[in-house]
């Protein structure tokens, strides 16, 4: 999982997140997340708190890998500690849990230095276009553009013909397509 | 963003070039097309962006179940492995207990082991017309037979002798698990002479009647000769007793 010494090619994690591999997900979570869970759990958090950080950190390495937004040569276990523990002191200096005990508060000068807030930004506007599509679409469209499967695949799975998972699939689409011209800012690019 | 319609042939075009599967001719070749065409260019930024938001739901879905497959057991204390057995023991003994209260009735048991979902009619690219049909019907192979059955009503108001509106709507009901009132809708149907779907509405009218527990009902409908569900039929009807 660590980098390649073919310097043409990205590293083995590198590439399995782009192909959404869920062996490479796996095994970041196995590799990284003890030291997560330590520094949340030696900072008033729980197991649960923890683990919402290194999800939220694995969406952040996630989408920076999908859009070529990594320095070469990045530490994923570093990236995502440093996304994860930064995510926790703006958690814990919330208003509601200003009563928190917090070690190594020195290490917020690491949040302007992982400059992520704009794929941060970037991930809430997708979810919400993402929360715009009903089951039905996300059953066909998750398959096809997440999981990779040919339209054969899905058909057979489903117990339908080829060009009807082709036909859900555009229409799902052009639901998505409308449906953007509502998110604000979007109206103003028309062409 | 251009506000009309996107044509199928110039979404599927855009999303080849998005996915990276054109070779390296056609994809120089829509690649000049974008430098000539701003509205192309939005088009693709579009497209982009919403396979990304599709993939990034995949991905949360998927974090989702890597986390829960490593559960935060340990936190939990030395006594709940022995809890757990406990536990364990109580819900076998339960779930006998219930299987024995709900087992499955003779006629939802020849139901189950006999009925095929109709998988509906494949759904092209048609004429206007036909839209609302195909609407319902990818709701139908969705599984969303509430709305296919709420679209198709619409239009059997204005075609009421529809056999095909009346099957469908008939299968629909059956898979949302509504024998009582697949039936009625089949067996109308099931008596209309040339109709394509004559044979089928027999066999789901057949099966629905089955499962209402309608003995009578079921034997006294009249299989088409060389309808091949006529022997299945016969054959149920002696193990329904």
């Amino acid at each position: 999982m660590e980098a390649s010494a073919d310097i043409a090619a990205p590293p083995a994690w590198v590439a399995g997140l782009r192909r959404n591999d869920a062996a490479t997900v796996r095994t970041l979570y196995q590799k990284h997340f003890p030291a997560i869970r330590q520094y949340v759990l030696q900072n008033s958090g729980t197991g649960n708190d923890a683990q919402d950080m290194f999800q939220e950190a694995m969406t952040v390495l996630w989408m920076s890998v999908k859009e070529g937004r990594l320095v070469p040569d990045t530490d994923p276990g570093g990236f995502l500690y440093r996304v994860a523990k930064n995510k926790w002191l703006d958690v814990v200096r919330s208003a509601a849990r200003k009563h928190m005990k917090v070690v190594h508060s020195e290490q917020v000068l690491d949040h302007r230095a992982d400059a992520t807030d704009d794929i941060e930004e970037r991930i809430v506007r997708l979810r919400g276009v993402y929360d715009k599509l009903d089951d039905k679409c996300r059953t066909v469209l998750d398959q096809f553009y997440f999981e990779r499967k040919d339209l054969a695949t899905i058909a057979a799975g489903m117990g339908v013909e080829e060009e009807s998972i082709r036909t859900i699939k555009y229409r799902c689409m052009m639901k998505l397509r409308a449906f953007r011209r509502t998110i604000s800012g979007e109206d103003q690019q028309a062409i | 963003m251009s506000n009309g319609a996107l044509d199928r042939t110039t979404f599927e075009a855009i999303e080849a070039y998005v996915l990276d599967r054109l070779d390296a001719d056609e994809r120089l070749g829509f690649e000049r097309r974008m430098a000539a065409d701003p509205t192309l260019r939005v088009e693709v930024e579009l497209e982009r962006e919403n396979i990304l938001a599709i993939e990034l739901g995949g991905m949360e879905r998927m974090l989702k179940e890597v986390r829960e497959g490593h559960s935060e057991q340990r936190e939990q204390g030395g006594g709940w492995t022995t809890w757990l057995k406990y536990a364990a023991v109580v819900a076998i003994l339960l779930s006998g207990a219930l299987w024995f209260t709900l087992r499955p009735s003779a006629s939802e048991r020849l139901f189950t082991e006999h009925f095929a979902p109709e998988p509906g009619l494949p759904v092209a690219m048609g004429s206007t017309a036909a839209h609302a049909f195909n609407d319902a019907m990818v709701a139908y192979k969705l599984g969303d037979h509430d709305e296919a059955i709420s679209k198709w009503s619409v239009l059997l108001k204005e075609r009421p002798s529809s056999d095909t509106l009346r099957y469908f709507i008939g299968c629909a009901e059956l898979n949302a698990g509504r024998p009582e009132r697949a039936a009625p809708m089949l067996l109308t149907v099931a008596d209309q002479e040339g109709s394509a779907f004559a044979q089928k509405a027999q066999w789901f009218a057949f099966l629905a009647l089955v499962r209402n527990g309608d003995r009578n009902a079921a034997k006294a409908i009249r299989f088409s000769p060389g309808n091949p569900y006529g022997a299945k039929a016969e054959a149920i009807l002696s193990e329904f007793e």
